[in-house]
């Protein structure tokens, strides 16, 4: 009979993991957020509702509503100190709901382009 | 009416001559269009380096209206969804597809005309998806106030127009409290503007179950994105398969008309597939230009054919090629 002690649970290959940017969830009235110079991080696009309203085609019919998903990626070698220190810097200008680290799992990035 | 300017996206596989047999079709039907041909999909990919050119998008932004092939999404890897991108570029809300029995399908049912109006760019199809460990995905369920207030106003304003009678909202609103929840509360908000159009909800492993037991107890139903794919699909499966199920696509400033089947890469250049499912999004895109005569000619030419029986294509048990069935619809036009 199968029991609970006989249940392995499974583990998935391991890969190396690479910390390559942040998404960070910036709620504002203002329309498409700019954002002014990080350093170790450099926007890469902005998306609401996970369609990408900046950069390329925008259609004011896009901005639905006030929580953009803004993908910073690292322009250098990165540590969680790195992403510490720029959400402090960020926060100082925006109020933001969520931040989701950006991990390359081997050569595979774990997380979705904007549409 | 005047000339009507179209683009057309054959996609790729079976699209192409798919795409031809309705073109050949709906010019015979008297309506003026000047076809504006645009790439799109895998094939264009491999071309251009990407699914949806510049000259393709600029193309539907002008015209404000397309009618599209089959094109392929690779499954777990690889390229995004042209339709998905489309849908959202041009922000086409409203996916309505319709599924009503065809007559010389036989089905165990006497009558099931069913109108499915999915949200068409929110729910977990917003792409935000993160590896969150090494063991662990997630993907973001996005349901907003303004999305569902517009698709069920949509859903409203559709029936009533095409004289409907019942709305239901399709939901798991008792599991997932705050998402659905959202969805259902902004429903019942647009409901109360709209008291001559009966309303209800149903929660969508339930509305599953009923729509195989008793599918003629449905008429309209609005659905967040991921239940409304599923659902419309089971729609379809009632009433003869994706061989005959069109849908459209609409937004405020511009409309895509498309079959929901996929390209059929193994039949391509074979000329055997069914080319109904891209003709019957062909008459919804007359309807919603207002050529009604020219929908009206189409759709009674194909369920001539399709009642003789005689020129049918293999899936709907007959051996004629998509040219075959076109050319027999258009004589049945005239």
């Amino acid at each position: 009979m199968l029991t609970k002690s006989t249940v392995n649970r499974a583990k998935r290959p391991a890969k190396p993991i690479t910390l390559v940017g942040v998404d960070v969830y910036i709620i504002t009235e203002e329309g498409i957020p700019m954002f002014d110079d990080y350093g170790a991080f450099k926007i890469e696009f902005v998306s609401n509702r996970g369609t990408k309203v900046w950069p390329g085609y925008v259609s004011d019919d896009l901005m639905m509503v006030n929580w953009y998903r803004c993908r910073f990626m690292a322009t250098r070698p990165v540590t969680d100190a790195d992403v510490d220190t720029f959400m402090v810097s960020l926060s100082k200008k925006w109020k933001w709901s969520a931040a989701q680290k950006l991990w390359n799992y081997g050569d595979e990035a774990g997380f979705s382009k904007a549409y | 009416m005047g000339k009507h300017v179209i683009t057309m996206l054959p996609g790729e596989g079976t699209g192409p001559e798919i795409c031809e047999a309705v073109r050949r079709v709906i010019d015979h039907s008297g309506v003026e269009i000047v076809w504006e041909y645009e790439d799109i999909g895998l094939d264009c990919l491999k071309e251009h380096g990407t699914l949806l050119p510049e000259k393709t998008i600029k193309s539907i932004a002008k015209n404000k209206i397309a009618i599209k092939g089959p094109t392929t999404t690779p499954i777990g890897t690889g390229h995004k969804s042209a339709n998905v991108t489309l849908r959202k570029m041009f922000d086409l809300y409203a996916n309505v597809r319709p599924a009503k029995l065809i007559p010389v399908l036989k089905r165990p049912w006497d009558k099931i005309d069913i109108l499915t109006f999915r949200e068409n760019t929110e729910d977990s199809y917003a792409a935000i998806e993160h590896m969150v460990s090494d063991e662990v995905a997630q993907c973001l369920k996005v349901i907003t106030w303004p999305g569902s207030v517009r698709i069920a106003e949509f859903a409203f304003k559709w029936a009533k127009a095409n004289g409907r009678k019942k709305i239901y909202c399709v939901h798991k609103a008792n599991i997932m409290k705050m998402t659905d929840g959202l969805f259902l509360e902004a429903f019942r908000e647009v409901a109360k503007k709209h008291p001559d159009i009966e309303s209800g909800d149903i929660i969508v492993d339930n509305c599953s179950m009923q729509l195989v037991r008793n599918p003629a107890q449905f008429d309209c139903l609005v659905l967040p994105n991921l239940y409304g794919d599923i659902l419309s699909d089971l729609c379809a499966g009632l009433v003869g398969g994706l061989g005959f199920a069109p849908g459209a696509n609409i937004g405020d400033n511009c409309s895509i008309f498309e079959a929901v089947h996929g390209s059929a890469p193994k039949y391509a250049g074979m000329k055997k597939v069914n080319p109904s499912a891209v003709l019957l999004s062909g008459v919804m895109m007359l309807r919603w230009l207002g050529e009604n005569a020219a929908a009206e000619k189409i759709e009674k030419g194909m369920n001539k054919v399709l009642a003789e029986g005689k020129t049918l294509t293999y899936d709907a048990g007959g051996t004629a090629s998509t040219d075959e069935y076109a050319d027999a619809i258009i004589k049945a036009m005239k």
